[in-house]
């Protein structure tokens, strides 16, 4: 039963998988990237080359349990065929039932799914129709631009129905505490045994179709083990004793990037973006003249030297005016460090000689925001602006940014399916946890509204521009940076590519 | 004598009851009154909002008032469920089932070899007070003191893991590509030992011995020291005088009757250490990548986890309350005047 050295893949992480149903509420990160690797989705985004490494593409989607689909002219019915040859892990066939019930699941029951499937209009559980055995067709009130993508997030497990069925209980119709510990998949790794922060092992599904024309993953055993010291699972790397991590500390990489034994591939988050953001409607960020006084006065080349030394890319210094130069999103912004307009757009606003405030950052991300806050906090009283920061832990900071009572602080933010759209609706509309600085705009409202459902490339194009023109405008948060994904794996360990939920897909992984 | 003994424990072990309350009371409170609202921590995926939260703050039953949560809490301990903990997903119980073993084989294993160091450390400098022996020891126990665990930790993985290679990789209880033995008592020591697996005894062995080694030296100085102490005082007093007139033999004087004496103070700086050593030892279970209690309880305390650190403060009172029990009965054995009591 052993597996050689060579055909298992060792990644270590400081953090733990807390649970195997990935909608699960309180689910880690690393619970999302064991679901991509355990689990099926009907659709998966395809990758792209991008220099030197792999980057997930939104814009190719493929079959994983579906063979294909095709969309009526309205953009209103998805109509769904099913592979014919796949198995759940117990050998029992794939049927239109378990996708169904799947799909039922997740709009339906208390998970995380639900609020994620509502940003594709899917609601609903009789949206979902069974045709015939090899056919679902999905129906939308809307033609929602995102209603695809959704099938293709973390959340959007495929589930052996009859299995979960059977471990359901009447005040848990949807096995949901059952899937805690417990799979119902059909994906590429089988979970051999889990212990909840220290490791879990992973073995290769013989069977698996999903690939990419079916082929198999290269590694045949994984091993995830939590190493919580990040020290440590540098020395590991380094050692040749383990053959990935994603969560290095960035002054260990440099020393990591000369070394015999390992490499890193560095790619930038495109679907994330670090700022600095200012609470919209209290006082004195209330005034969009303070908040673009502020973004003025920022020291964006030191700070982007000092927090991340310089691995990234810059959302800052563009060289554009009013309109921007495309629809995509995070895209650099035209800020750039001027503390003769802060003054100026300070003495503007009524605030000649300054006022006082706090910037509040999360204990957790302190490596890199601390170095922030004191880059802020000196420039900021060149210009008259006392800072006194504030570092949070993880749990207090959340709690302050959901209730809205953190005014002016950073933070770091990736969206799944990174569009345009997409980025405004989630981070500045509505009252909601994500709008990091209570942003009100009848304007973007109703731009995000029209764009979603718009179908004409051109409007759509035309909307997200307008977007982009507002939020420059009126500077509610501070894009800095989209910092790189760091993964540092063993000279052999070829194919990584940087995902949208931000963990290694042990599918992409071979050894050469 | 036994039965002395019996009734002692017994009463002790009742006494200590009110206390754990409190402990168990004030542990509550002081989680709730901590800033961070566990809801909000957990309810963090990329699309919950509001009403994610909501409904996760009743699952976990905080919606209720402060007084009501308690005593449903209180009601539940009673019954043994000390609920589930949202970082790892896993009932409490079945979480420090797995890893107290674990912190207990690394601690007793850290204590007997800071014993085995400190003692006769300890005995030698006593000995020969003033003298560079007794420097060299007191020089040895400041080191150990004041080099925090996690750096004495990295550097003695750095050089016996990552430099001279002789040290197996410094993370959890065995290497991961061996199988753990069944669970039988939760050491790996024994359940090797009871398996007949010797291969596997000496591989936990191996990965047990870093770690262990950076707490005992972090714990050297007070034992050294108190054993130290504590024989300078017996080595003085009368009866080793008559002891020596009598002309018995200088080991058999050290031996048997200065260090019998001298061991009280020791065994209760013992207690404490072993005590302080089973909560505190979390930066030493980090650096290792150790599944133990205490690193389990902090992790829970940072994303205000209530269940687990309520439970652990629980645990380690309890095993305080034993720990000081357990020295009582080691006084008696030691000095029978004790017991008389």
């Amino acid at each position: 039963m052993a597996q050689s050295r060579a055909e298992t893949l060792r990644y270590v992480t400081g953090n733990t998988i807390n649970t195997l149903d990935t909608t699960m509420p309180g689910a880690t990160r690393e619970s999302f990237g064991l679901s991509m690797n355990v689990y099926d989705r009907l659709f998966t985004f395809g990758r792209k080359k991008v220099g030197d490494n792999w980057t997930f593409d939104p814009e190719v989607i493929r079959g994983e349990l579906a063979k294909s689909y095709s969309i009526s002219s309205d953009s209103k019915v998805i109509t769904i065929t099913l592979r014919t040859d796949a198995t759940w892990h117990d050998g029992t066939p794939v049927t239109a039932e378990d996708v169904k019930w799947s799909l039922d699941r997740h709009v339906t029951a208390k998970s995380l799914a639900a609020p994620q499937f509502t940003t594709g209009s899917l609601t609903k559980a009789d949206q979902f129709k069974i045709v015939d055995p090899q056919t679902i067709t999905v129906t939308l009130e809307k033609p929602d631009r995102l209603a695809l993508a959704n099938l293709c997030v973390c959340y959007a497990i495929m589930i052996n129905s009859k299995l979960a069925k059977k471990n359901a209980t009447a005040d848990d119709p949807w096995a949901m505490e059952w899937m805690k510990s417990n799979t119902a998949a059909s994906g590429a790794y089988i979970v051999e045994s889990h212990k909840a922060g220290e490791s879990t092992i992973l073995r290769r599904n013989e069977k698996w179709i999903g690939g990419v024309n079916s082929a198999l993953p290269n590694f045949k055993r994984i091993i995830i083990q939590t190493v919580p010291e990040a020290a440590t699972r540098a020395n590991l790397i380094e050692r040749g004793d383990a053959d990935l991590a994603i969560d290095l500390a960035a002054s260990d990489l440099p020393t990591l990037e000369k070394s015999a034994k390992a490499k890193v591939a560095s790619i930038p988050q495109t679907n994330g973006f670090t700022h600095i953001s200012m609470n919209t409607q209290v006082a004195p960020f209330d005034n969009p003249k303070v908040r673009q006084a502020v973004a003025a006065a920022l020291p964006y080349e030191d700070m982007f030297k000092a927090s991340i030394f310089g691995r990234g890319r810059k959302l800052y210094d563009a060289t554009w005016s009013a309109t921007p130069p495309d629809a995509s999103f995070p895209q650099p912004i035209p800020n750039k460090t001027d503390p003769v307009l802060a003054k100026k757009l300070l003495a503007e606003a009524g605030f000649p000689n300054g006022f006082s405030t706090t910037f509040a950052f999360a204990a957790g991300l302190a490596a890199t925001a601390e170095p922030v806050s004191a880059l802020v906090k000196e420039a900021l009283s060149k210009v008259g602006i006392q800072v006194e920061i504030q570092k949070k832990p993880d749990a207090e900071f959340n709690t302050m940014q959901a209730e809205k009572k953190a005014v002016f602080f950073t933070d770091g933010a990736t969206a799944w399916l990174p569009f345009t759209y997409y980025f405004f609706y989630l981070y500045f509309t509505r009252d909601q946890r994500w709008n990091f600085a209570s942003f009100k705009s009848s304007k973007m409202d109703e731009l995000t509204l029209d764009a979603r459902y718009q179908t004409d490339k051109g409007k759509y194009d035309d909307a997200c521009k307008k977007m982009i023109e507002i939020f420059t405008a009126e500077t509610p948060l501070i894009m800095l940076w989209q910092p790189n994904h760091d993964a540092v794996m063993a000279k052999s360990v070829d194919g990584y590519t940087y995902q949208f939920y931000r963990q290694a897909d042990f599918r992409d992984l071979r050894r050469v | 004598m036994l039965a002395g003994i019996a009734r002692r424990v017994g009463r002790r072990l009742l006494a200590s009851l009110p206390a754990l309350l409190g402990v168990v009371v004030v542990t509550f409170m002081l989680m709730r009154v901590l800033p961070g609202d566990p809801a909000v921590f957990f309810a963090s995926g990329p699309s919950a909002g509001k009403e994610e939260i909501e409904d996760l703050r009743r699952t976990m039953g905080l919606d209720k008032p402060i007084p009501v949560q308690l005593f449903r809490y209180l009601g539940e301990i009673a019954q043994g469920e000390f609920g589930r903990s949202m970082t790892t997903g896993q009932p409490v119980v079945l979480d420090i089932k797995r890893r107290l073993p674990a912190s207990l084989e690394l601690t007793c294993t850290a204590l007997l070899i800071a014993l085995s160091l400190a003692l006769p450390l300890g005995i030698a400098a006593a000995l020969r007070p003033g003298t560079v022996i007794d420097h060299t020891v007191r020089l040895l126990c400041t080191l150990g003191v004041c080099v925090p665990t996690f750096v004495s930790g990295l550097l003695l993985i750095y050089m016996f893991y990552y430099l001279l290679g002789w040290a197996p990789d410094p993370t959890a209880r065995i290497d991961i590509f061996a199988s753990p033995p069944p669970e039988i008592t939760g050491f790996y020591l024994i359940d090797f030992i009871l398996m007949g697996d010797w291969d596997g005894w000496w591989a936990a062995f191996r990965q047990l011995l870093l770690p262990a080694f950076t707490m005992a030296l972090f714990v050297l100085a007070p034992l050294a020291r108190m054993t130290r102490a504590s024989m300078l005082a017996v080595l003085g007093s009368d009866f080793i005088r008559t002891a020596h007139a009598m002309g018995l033999s200088r080991p058999r004087i050290v031996v048997a009757y200065a260090l019998r004496n001298a061991l009280l103070p020791v065994i209760t700086i013992t207690g404490i250490v072993f005590s302080t050593m089973l909560g505190a030892n979390v930066l030493v279970e980090k650096v290792f990548s150790w599944p133990g209690v205490a690193s389990y309880a902090l992790d829970a305390l940072l994303s205000s986890d209530y269940a687990p650190v309520q439970a652990f403060v629980l645990l380690m009172a309890s095993i305080f309350v034993l720990v000081n029990v357990t020295i009582d009965v080691l006084y008696g054995i030691a000095d029978p005047r004790v017991s008389v009591a």
